[in-house]
């Protein structure tokens, strides 16, 4: 009997983004996976091309509700690299400290999504109560939770109080003690190693090869992290470390996480203690001379890339965004195979999906004899069972 | 932390793919080659295995009005990205595929042509993957002269169907 595929509305307005995943299975072992991950184009790229550089940067805030400073910045940068623009190191210093309490709100709520996926919800309400410290920083920095709107051409848009800095540095003391707590039980946690050690394996070579980036990569001992290989903003000034990992697993990537939160703790010290005095912008001009920019950053989740053309006018002539998630799936698709369907959940989530995580996944069996569907939570279940089942190894 | 160092020269990109295109040095850690349909895939593979190229950062997709445009960002240990630009021609949008060289290169591929019809042949499965199964076939909107033909249906409720 041929192998059937079934069509599944990928649309799940609860909680995540749609990707519709076709997953072809013996059994309880994983054969392939297909996916669809279109949607939700909403036509950036082409919406772009008719603002001007002072409103196409709030539309760009909003390609991602997490790495909304992600876009901006990488975008600004690259149309101040057209215009030959000086930024002011205080800017650059504010953008850093934007950027590092992203990540940190970010890899908080993926330690957060990867605790609750194998089980361990009482991680998962930890992470995310410590994630409100950032979240708060955040606002009372920026104004937002969210979309920060931080960045403009030129500069950023609000400056730092010194009140504002004395109240962002008595935060980090007990947000510094509750990381070291999660670098413990990384290690230590019986639960967060029966699940993640040797689940989703990715060797240095594969990662290579199939492009993996941020985390992901780091983790199978790619030693790749923009901030270093084409340093942006305040890193070549500022004192850090790229984290990488040799495990090349979900535990392994657990490890860069919780890394690399420390080191953005760090970061964002140095940065508040060491704020450079002077203005936040400089006046750009109105408008950008022809030229091809290819702009990178280290997002959250990998390298993020905006490759941007300008021709003389306040416009761009074309973008073209590459997300580190798109380079990401392909390295997903392949680490699934020959894993156990009850790894998904957590494999899936390792990659820290941003376009999405999935709605709802078709089970396949190769010899056509069951066809069925499964939604998320049904999967995190049966992951959750199926080693309750199996007992620890 | 200090910038890693670029460890990769103009002169060994010359040497390596001088043959298949004209190269500049764009910015500190760009290289630009200029090179033709015919010879990208041979300039992929060189650069793969004679400049350590192990990594795709993007393929970037342009509409510059007369041509369409496709620039393979590629780099590796040595931090120089190594940019392979090729021109096609818009009654013939063609290119061999490099999704069997670079495997990330197959999702990157999918979403072009999808957005700005560039058809890459050998490419094992080149469905649509951004666009929504009912948009028309045959419409790029990406692409520079496209504009939405009040007459086509794009995707959402079908009037009809209200």
């Amino acid at each position: 009997m041929a192998e059937v595929i079934v069509p599944v509305g990928p649309q799940h307005p609860a909680l995540k983004e749609p990707v519709n995943f076709k997953v072809v299975a013996d059994g309880e072992t994983i054969v392939r996976l297909e996916l669809d991950v279109s949607y939700n184009h909403r036509g950036i790229e082409k919406a772009a091309e008719s603002r001007d550089f002072v409103r196409v940067v709030p539309l760009l805030e909003r390609v991602c509700g997490i790495c909304s400073h992600s876009h901006t910045t990488v975008f600004t940068k690259g149309i101040e690299e057209a215009m030959k623009l000086t930024i002011p190191p205080r800017a650059q210093y504010i953008r850093t400290i934007v950027a590092e309490l992203e990540r940190m709100h970010s890899h908080l709520l993926w330690l957060g999504v990867a605790a609750h996926e194998v089980g361990f919800n009482t991680l998962f309400m930890w992470t995310w109560r410590d994630r409100e410290a950032v979240q708060d920083m955040l606002e009372e920095m920026t104004g937002n939770r969210v979309n920060y709107g931080t960045n403009e051409v030129g500069g950023v848009r609000r400056d730092l109080t010194p009140e504002q800095i004395q109240a962002a540095l008595k935060r980090l003391p007990k947000l510094e003690e509750r990381l070291a707590k999660y670098a413990e039980m990384v290690n230590a946690e019986e639960t967060m190693l029966l699940r993640f050690k040797g689940v989703g394996h990715l060797t240095k070579e594969q990662a290579l090869q199939l492009g993996a980036v941020g985390p992901t990569a780091r983790a199978s001992g790619v030693d790749y992290d923009i901030r270093r290989d084409d340093p942006y903003i305040a890193y070549a000034d500022i004192p850090w470390k790229v984290i990488t990992d040799t495990h090349g697993d979900v535990y392994g990537r657990t490890l860069v996480r919780v890394g690399e939160l420390q080191q953005s703790l760090e970061m964002i010290r140095y940065c508040l203690q060491n704020l450079p005095a002077g203005p936040i912008r400089t006046a750009p001009p109105r408008a950008a001379p022809r030229a091809e920019i290819l702009t990178r950053y280290e997002a959250p989740r990998g390298e993020l890339v905006h490759f941007i053309r300008t021709n003389n006018t306040d416009k761009v002539e074309r973008l073209d965004i590459r997300t580190p998630t798109l380079a990401n799936w392909t390295s997903v698709a392949v680490s699934l195979v020959n894993q156990n369907l009850a790894d998904i959940p957590v494999i899936v989530a390792a990659i820290d999906p941003c376009l999405s995580c999935t709605s709802r996944i078709t089970v396949v069996n190769p010899k056509g004899r069951h066809v069925g569907e499964m939604t998320w939570d049904e999967l995190s279940e049966h992951g959750r069972e199926f080693y309750r089942r199996r007992g620890r190894r | 932390m200090s910038a890693a160092p670029v460890t990769l020269t103009l002169d060994q990109v010359k040497a390596a793919l001088g043959d298949l295109g004209t190269v500049e040095q764009v910015r500190s850690n760009r290289i630009k080659v200029h090179s033709t349909i015919p010879k990208v895939r041979e300039a992929i593979l060189r650069a793969q295995s004679l400049l350590a190229c192990d990594h795709v950062v993007q393929i970037a997709a342009a509409d510059n009005g007369k041509t369409l445009e496709l620039l393979y960002h590629l780099t590796g240990a040595h931090r120089m990205v190594v940019v392979l630009a090729i021109e096609i021609p818009r009654d013939k949008p063609e290119v061999p595929t490099a999704s069997d060289l670079l495997p990330p290169a197959g999702i990157y591929e999918r979403q072009i042509h999808d957005l700005l019809g560039i058809t890459f042949r050998g490419h094992p499965a080149l469905k649509r993957i951004i666009l929504n199964e009912d948009w028309p076939e045959g419409e790029y909107p990406l692409r520079k002269d496209w504009k939405p033909d009040p007459t086509h249906f794009y995707g959402g409720v079908r009037e009809e169907a209200k």
